[in-house]
Order: C-alpha cells, then sequence, then structure tokens
C-alpha cells in the first residue's frame, strides 16, 4: 500500500499495467518500495546496491532483482495493418487493389512506391560507375591496341583497281543510321553523365538549357534511329549469316594480332558480330526506348525503370562496340573508311581482309580512275582522315 | 534551426481532401498537377484509413540523388528546393521518388513532360526574389518568407495533417499516440479494426498499478 503513496503521481491511464513500452525504465521508482518498507536495515541495504551500481557494468541486472520483469501484455501496434497496407504487402488491401484518390493520375493511388530506391541504387551505384568503367575500359583498349599494333597498312599497297563493295542505298543507310547512333550516344552520355560533367562545368544556368537540349534531340532522334535501324538490319542481311568459317576466323583472332591470315568473305565475324550486336542489342534499346519516350500512355513508375534498365544496359553495351567499330573503320585500317564512304574497295585490301569475297568479285574490278573523277567532296575529307 | 516536417495522422484524416484544394488554389498549380493527394486504404471497408501525402522533403532525397543536372537544394530548414530553370523535365525524380511527389504538367509524345514541380512546403523556388510575380509563377506562393507554415496542414479541419517544426510536431503526435494507446488498451481493441472511442477507465483496473509487490 506505502508503495503506491511513494510512486510518483501518473496517468489513470498508465494504471493498466500492460503498457510496458511506453513506461520509461525508472530507477528510483523500482528502488523506492525498499527504502519504506524495513526502514533501518533498508537504507543499508540500499546503500549496498548502490556500491553495487558503481562496480557493476551495467546497472540493468539489479534493476531486475528487486522488480521483476512485467508479464508481457498483447497490445498490437495500432499501425502495423495500416503500414503493411501502405506497402502494398503481400495480401493486404493495397496488394489486392482497393486504394482509392480522388487524385487522377500516373500511380497516384501508390502511397510508397520502393521501386524507386531500388532504381535509384541502380542508378547510381551500378549503371553510372559500370558504364563509365566500360566506355573508359574500351578507349584505353583502342590506345593500347593503337600503340601495339599501330596503322593497319594494305602490305601489298595500292593497286590500280576499285570493287564495288556498297551500293547507295546501303550507304546512305548506314552513314543515317551513323549520324543518328552518335546524336543518341552523345545526348545519352550527357544524360547520363550530366551532373558530373556538364553542371560543375557550366554551371547550372547554362547546363540546365544545355541538357534540356541535348535531351529534346534525344526524344526526337530516337524513334528516327528506330527506322533506319530496321532499314540497316535489312539491307545488310545478306551476307552477315554466321558460318562455321566464322570460327575459324575468331580462332585466329581475326589475324589482329600478327597470326597467320585469317580467310573471310564479305564480311569477317568481327563485322557479322557488330551487325547481329546492333541489331539485338539495338532491338532492345528501341523497343525499351519507345516505352520511356511515351510516357502518354500512362505506363507506371516500375514499368518505366524496368526498361529504363533495359534501355541503358542495351546502349552501355551498343556504344562500347561501336567504338571498337568506328575505329576500325576509320584510322585503324587503311582503306577501309572508303569502302563505306565512297562504295568501293581497294582491290589489293579486299584480297587481304576479304580474301573468299575477293574471289568470287575480282572480275568486277574497275580502273581506280574511272571512280575518283566522280567522287564527292566529303569521300575527299574522308580520305584525308585515313591518310 | 528548425526541421521542417510534414506528418499525416491517419486516425485523424477524413479524406475531405481540402488540403488538395486549398495547395491549387494558393499556388495556382498547373492544370494537371496536383501538389497533394489524399490516399485512402480499404476504401468502403472496417479499418479504412486516409492518407494525405505531397513531397516528405528527405534528409536524403532520392530525387536529388538521382537528378541528371542536379536541380534539387535543401535548405538550412530540410526542404527540398527544386529549380525549375535547370530541370530537364526527364522524370527521373518520379521514378525515383517513393511518394510519387514530382508530377509534369504534360506527358506529352516524345517524352516532352515540362519541367516538373512538386510541392515546395511552401517556400517557393530557389533563386528568384521571395514572392516576386516571377517566383510566385513558377513555384507558387512563398508563405515560409512571410513568416507562415503550409497552407494545407494550417487549414486542416481535423489537425490531422501537421507541418511545421520537427520537434514540436513529433510532441504533438506523441501525446496523440500516447492517448490513444491507453484508449486502446483500456477498451481491449485494435485501432485498426474499430474506430476510436474514448471510455472511462473500467472498474477491473481501478487501483492497479504497473509495479507488483
Ligand atoms: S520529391 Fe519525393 S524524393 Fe524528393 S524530397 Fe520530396 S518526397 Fe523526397
Ligand atoms: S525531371 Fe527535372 S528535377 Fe526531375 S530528375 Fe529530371 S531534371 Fe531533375
Amino acid at each position: 500500500m506505502k508503495k503506491m503513496e511513494e510512486n510518483p503521481p501518473q496517468s489513470p491511464f498508465f494504471k493498466g499495467g500492460g503498457c510496458a513500452e511506453l513506461r520509461k525504465p525508472d530507477r528510483s521508482h523500482s528502488l523506492a518500495p525498499l527504502l519504506c518498507k524495513r526502514r533501518g536495515w533498508g537504507r543499508i541495504f540500499f546503500l549496498l546496491l548502490l556500491c553495487l551500481l558503481l562496480f557493476a557494468p551495467g546497472g540493468r541486472a539489479e534493476e531486475q532483482a528487486v522488480a521483476p520483469p512485467l508479464p508481457p501484455v498483447n497490445v498490437p501496434s495500432p499501425g502495423v495493418d495500416l503500414w503493411n497496407e501502405i506497402r502494398g504487402r503481400e495480401g493486404t488491401a493495397a496488394d489486392m487493389g482497393q486504394v482509392r484518390t480522388q487524385v487522377q493520375g500516373v500511380d497516384t493511388g501508390v502511397l510508397i512506391n520502393t521501386g524507386g530506391q531500388e532504381w535509384r541504387e541502380y542508378r547510381m551505384q551500378t549503371l553510372i560507375p559500370n558504364a563509365a568503367m566500360a566506355l573508359g575500359f574500351v578507349a584505353l583498349a583502342i590506345v593500347v591496341f593503337r600503340l601495339v599494333r599501330g596503322r593497319i597498312p594494305i602490305k601489298a599497297g595500292r593497286s590500280t583497281h576499285k570493287i564495288k563493295r556498297f551500293s547507295k542505298l546501303q550507304r546512305y543507310v548506314h552513314w543515317t543510321t551513323a549520324a543518328l547512333f552518335v546524336t543518341l550516344a552523345i545526348t545519352g552520355i550527357f544524360i547520363l553523365f550530366g551532373r558530373y560533367i556538364v553542371i560543375p562545368l557550366f554551371g547550372p544556368e547554362i547546363g540546365g538549357p544545355l541538357v534540356y537540349g541535348l535531351k529534346r534531340i534525344h526524344d526526337f532522334a530516337g524513334p528516327l534511329f528506330a527506322i533506319a535501324l530496321v532499314l540497316l538490319v535489312i539491307f545488310f542481311m545478306k551476307g552477315n549469316m554466321p558460318k562455321l568459317l566464322d570460327l575459324k576466323w575468331i580462332a585466329k583472332g581475326g589475324g589482329l594480332f600478327g597470326g597467320k591470315h585469317a580467310s573471310s568473305e564479305c564480311y569477317n565475324a568481327g563485322e557479322k558480330g557488330w551487325y547481329w550486336i546492333a541489331a539485338i542489342a539495338g532491338a532492345f534499346v528501341v523497343v525499351s526506348g519507345f516505352v520511356l519516350d511515351f510516357p502518354n500512355f500512362e505506363q507506371g513508375r516500375n514499368f518505366m525503370t524496368f526498361y529504363h534498365w533495359i534501355h541503358s544496359i542495351g546502349a552501355v553495351v551498343m556504344m562500347s562496340v561501336a567504338m571498337g567499330h568506328i575505329y576500325m573503320g576509320t584510322i585503324a585500317m587503311e582503306g577501309a573508311f572508303e569502302a563505306m564512304a565512297t562504295g568501293y574497295c581497294d582491290a589489293n585490301w579486299a584480297k587481304e581482309h576479304h580474301d573468299l569475297w575477293y574471289e568470287e568479285v575480282k572480275d568486277k574490278a574497275v580502273p581506280a580512275d574511272s571512280i575518283e573523277q566522280a567522287s564527292d567532296p566529303g569521300v575527299d575529307s574522308g580520305k584525308q582522315k585515313v591518310v | 534551426m528548425a526541421r521542417m516536417k510534414f506528418y499525416c495522422d491517419a486516425e485523424r484524416c477524413i479524406e475531405c481532401n481540402a488540403c488538395v484544394t486549398a495547395c491549387k488554389n494558393e499556388h495556382e498549380v498547373p492544370w494537371g498537377v496536383n501538389r497533394r493527394r489524399v490516399v485512402t486504404i480499404k476504401d468502403g471497408q472496417p479499418g479504412e484509413r486516409s492518407i494525405s501525402v505531397a513531397c516528405m522533403h528527405c534528409s536524403d532525397a532520392p530525387c536529388q540523388a538521382v537528378c541528371p543536372v542536379d536541380c534539387f537544394t535543401t535548405t538550412a530548414d530540410g526542404i527540398v528546393i527544386h529549380n525549375k530553370d535547370t530541370c530537364i523535365g526527364c522524370g527521373y525524380c518520379f521514378y525515383a521518388c517513393p511518394f510519387g511527389a514530382p508530377q509534369f504538367p504534360s506527358d506529352g509524345a516524345f517524352s516532352g513532360r515540362g519541367k516538373m514541380d512538386k510541392c515546395t512546403f511552401c517556400a517557393g523556388g530557389p533563386e528568384e526574389a521571395d514572392n516576386s510575380p516571377a517566383e510566385f509563377k513558377k513555384y507558387g506562393r512563398n508563405r515560409i518568407a512571410e513568416g507562415k507554415l503550409p497552407l494545407c496542414a494550417e487549414m486542416c479541419s481535423t489537425k490531422a495533417l501537421l507541418a511545421g517544426d520537427a520537434n514540436t510536431i513529433a510532441d504533438i503526435y506523441r501525446k496523440r499516440v500516447v492517448n490513444r494507446a491507453a484508449s486502446a488498451l483500456i477498451s481491449g481493441s485494435n485501432l485498426q479494426k474499430t474506430s476510436f472511442q474514448p471510455t472511462l477507465v473500467p472498474p477491473e483496473l481501478e487501483g492497479k498499478a504497473s509495479a507488483t509487490e
């Protein structure tokens, strides 16, 4: 009875005995009964306890010895069900689509979207560092390859004859796709790395509108690229089908590393590989790009972030391989660029790099002079780059 | 410095949507954009609850982390401010935000979303002079600069929606929770299953204390 009097006044609600989690553990509170029950002995005992308290590593054990723990009372946390439902956990009302809101719009019925955090981690911790590493690694590999291997010349020198390698249509389709691809790659890189490149460099006042402009170009170039890519895949399908010969070419490393010459037909395995990467990764990038480019179909956030994963991985793969293709097609190899620029390749170049194809078409070789006169300025500038 | 916070008390919200309307009116937000919305869980069933949600002005804001042009800033009061001049309308903040706070004036084809718009905690934008016409047009009224708290919470009829300094909000809410938990305990009910009914202390609890002999 006395114990009650010694206790500090409490809210009537706290008499329940069950709200252990609400009551803060209070040492003086638990010691009080001892003090009042047996005055004299109690005081000595209290002093002893104090000593114990001073030397014991923690006062908790002692406290429990004085007042045994309260029996647990089952008070359900009022928030548990509600928060499970808000998180849309399985079997909850939110999971069963019983969430309503008067505000109409995309995903407005979702209170907490946990997918956003996953996507944030993917973009910031996985995509950006790995994309930077992949692109940097390919660039480095190209530099090392250049230093080790140098420029690949036509060993037998230029011949007097040229062979038609690409039709006019093929060249137009190639260069349209190439121009759109480079545009998309550059604008995409600015969207990916903008906050690390553009904003520190130009500041938000100029950097913001700059990236905005680039993003708008990306938005419109994308669908055009989709059309160009389909045409590219169609027009270059002939000759790009994989064959057993390609395995031999790969086994010989394409003859790139000073090994034996690797035979090939119109396209070697490297070119075929690029064709199929462009076709397959390109299809993924194009389809996912449409999902991201047209938010007007009210697709949800998690749907769009899923396609962003595909879009970004596909794009990084394409950009990495494209860097190799651009290098090989321009400054790496004598006689390679002019084939796509003019449509004609040097007969000796064909013999050295596409021997089986050369055997097929060597009868159709034409004298070089007859073509050079017809060449346009664009081709000349292209040639200067090569030489 | 205060740490500004919103808190919506689901036990009090009556889904009147007044906060949504007041916000739209106060800031004259673009058509189709709702900076705040009320979401009802278990609509029409026992245990129905409504929560008003807007930008929660996160400490480690996902929108801020993913933005390609880094156009968010957090003020000293913990308000996440967005710069519409820098924004490129990419929608990444909308993907990352857990609360769906970032909105776009249009969801046009070719990703022409326009500049993102979200709750400013009635603190306007980052650059323009406080309550200048330019700021108002882009971000709405700057009530914080006038020494006022967000309108949605100020006019909430049930005081379900609280806005202001985190410590004060936490104090108010803590008191509510303590009283409700005790009440639920006494009536032996789960707050989720029944509505809140204050009862007198039942006789069997008279004279009982939390400590035993
Ligand atoms: S917009 Fe979303 S992520 Fe950004 S601060 Fe507001 S609630 Fe947080
Ligand atoms: S929409 Fe604007 S604010 Fe949002 S992530 Fe893109 S640029 Fe940043």
